[in-house]
């Protein structure tokens, strides 16, 4: 054995022990992380870019739960005294209730992860992904990027299109519909006249390819949505556009990742978030599924950054709602919304 | 938990028993008007079942012979896959850009889609498909056990055909028309994703209210009152049947 291989061996023995204490220091095999997100292009690249690493590093299963962030609420309010889920993407209103009632860990302001997140922005939770709501459009009916206002154009009335509410793109409506006549979302009188002079929506859709095949088809000509997946499926929709108005700008909705406070497994679900909010994570929503990213250190390709927001210019023109106070009106305007906007 | 509440600002129930949320569904006519909604809507199907179950099911008893046991296969298949399967199918076939709305387009019958979907024409076509089977099922067990010879023997006697039907098959055949009556109307009644689905939002039925109060609103109590509601009124409709077959039976 001459002097440079026993030295290869002697820095690979080393290697090897480090490596071996570095694992028995952070080896949570046997342990599985429970996380709750919504099912499709989050999960895979939930799996991807923060399970699978996690999984190697520590040893431990990941499991995902799929579903709707309804459902997650129902589950965490009634688990709060023995809580099986560790980690949960929530909505922008749901997650500063969630810290309201003590059911998630607060987000730490003395970790790299919260400081590298947009400021403000880790409200509840943490903040996982930023899009707009702005207008998806038939490029048939309407030959420009559509403003706001010109949602109200009597040519195209009962031919928008609507989420059912509520939702971030109800409240979203609202908050822009009292913004044109001067108000703003605390005068709901103001907000609901005017979201009802649209006359009753074309549809209230499930999915968005039922709006796509009826905007292609010249039935729907607008609809609020939101940014990200639609921008997505539009590459598959020749016809239909996606508008982000200026006058007011896109309504700023947010998707939250949130550690359930007691859960089984605290330092996994931490270090499953830290990986979630890399920059190597978002960068992945941004290029697959246009979401933009929190985290101010990500740097995108052009494409990607022409479709998602992502630079602080774009992030303080986007229009924020006043979400704690909109999620006490929620009782009030949703039976609202059913008389006034669906006339029911 | 139907008599608990949520305070303002909080999700957490606080399990102090209050009338709050009973008081809301009796005082606000869109509650009211949702219960009566999803009462005409079940009452409908159940007819418009019935109307169909009868010469479905005397077809399957007297005529159907060999191919009885496939045509009974076909009545259920709806049921047997679920109520989503069936329920997109029938957006493909009756939506504005659908197979009935193309096939009058391309007829030049039509210029504009018919409205299908989205309004109680849509969800009644869903109910009725769906729920057809729970009629045919007990119509056809109730005219089989009937005589092969009831028919014409009373036409001997001198009966017409419609009398016949009125005044021997129809009284015969009561204990099968009306536990498939209970059947549709309850099923109808607590049905949830064909109204979702095929009134796209616009047809707010009980069931419909109680999914947007505890899966959107998530306000787990007064969803549990809506559905406590839905509850009274099974019981109700389930000893109305029972004391109809009873009648039925004695007469």
């Amino acid at each position: 054995m001459n002097a440079t291989s026993r030295l290869t061996l002697t820095t690979a023995l080393t290697g090897f022990v480090l490596a071996a204490s570095a694992a028995s220091a952070q080896d949570f095999s046997g342990q599985t992380l429970v996380v709750g997100t919504w099912g499709g292009d989050i999960e895979r690249l939930l799996k991807e870019h923060a399970a699978a690493p996690l999984e190697a590093a520590t040893g431990a299963k990941v499991e995902f739960l799929l579903g709707g962030s309804g459902d997650r609420m129902a589950k965490i309010y009634a688990e709060r005294q023995n809580p099986t889920m560790d980690v949960t993407f929530q909505n922008i209103y749901e997650a500063p209730q969630l810290l309201a009632d003590d059911l998630v860990v607060a987000p730490d302001p003395e970790l790299d992860m919260y400081k590298n997140v947009w400021e403000g922005m880790n409200d509840g939770c943490y903040a996982m992904s930023l899009v707009g709501l702005g207008i998806a459009y038939s490029k048939d009916l309407v030959s420009e990027p559509p403003e706001w206002a010109d949602m109200w154009n009597p040519d195209y009335k009962g031919m928008i299109a609507m989420a059912p509410y509520p939702s971030s793109e109800g409240d979203g409506l609202l908050g822009v519909a009292a913004r044109l006549e001067g108000a703003d979302e605390h005068d709901a009188d103001v907000a609901f006249a005017k979201v009802a002079e649209l006359g009753e929506p074309a549809l209230t859709y499930t999915s968005l390819d039922e709006v796509f095949a009826l905007m292609e088809a010249g039935e729907v000509a607008m609809a609020p949505m939101i940014s990200g997946y639609v921008l997505a499926g539009l590459k598959e929709f020749p016809g239909i556009g996606f508008s982000f108005p200026s006058d007011p700008g896109p309504v700023l909705i947010r998707d939250m990742v949130c550690q359930v406070k007691d859960s089984p497994n605290p330092e996994l679900a931490q270090m499953f978030i830290e990986y979630a909010l890399s920059a190597e994570t978002q960068k992945a929503y941004a290029e697959e599924i246009y979401f933009g990213p929190t985290n101010s250190t990500v740097e995108l390709s052009e494409s990607a950054a022409a479709d998602t927001i992502n630079s602080p210019e774009e992030v303080d023109s986007l229009l924020a709602l006043d979400w704690p106070w909109l999620i006490e009106q929620r009782a009030d305007w949703t039976e609202r919304w059913n008389k006034d906007i669906m006339g029911q | 938990m139907s008599i608990w509440s949520q305070p303002t600002g909080s999700l957490i129930v606080d399990p102090t028993p209050t009338i709050k949320n009973y008081a809301r569904i009796a005082g606000d006519g869109y509650y009211i008007r949702g219960l009566l909604r999803t009462l005409w809507l079940s009452l409908a199907t159940t007819a418009l079942a019935a109307l169909l179950a009868l010469p479905l099911s005397w077809w399957i008893v007297r005529r159907a012979g060999r191919f009885r046991g496939l045509i009974l296969t076909l009545v259920l298949i709806p049921m047997v896959c679920g109520a989503l399967l069936p329920t997109l199918g029938l957006m493909n076939l009756l939506g504005p850009l659908g197979v009935i709305n193309g096939t009058l387009k391309s007829l030049g019958l039509i210029d504009r889609s018919w409205k299908l979907l989205g309004n109680q024409t849509g969800i009644l076509i869903g109910l009725v498909h769906a729920f057809l089977p729970l009629m045919v099922l007990p119509l056809v067990s109730a005219l089989d056990r009937l005589p092969r010879d009831v028919e014409g023997a009373a036409m001997s006697l001198g009966a017409k055909r419609l009398q016949v039907w009125r005044r021997i098959i129809l009284p015969l055949s009561a204990p099968g028309l009306i536990a498939g009556s209970a059947l549709v109307f309850c099923a109808a009644l607590t049905s949830f994703v064909t109204p979702l689905l095929l009134g796209q939002g616009k047809v707010a039925t009980f069931a419909t209210m109680a999914y947007q109060q505890a899966s959107l609103v998530l306000d787990w109590p007064f969803a549990s009152a809506l559905a406590m509601v839905m509850l009274a009124i099974l019981a109700l409709i389930g000893t109305a049947a029972w004391g109809a077959q009873k009648w039925a039976a004695e007469t």
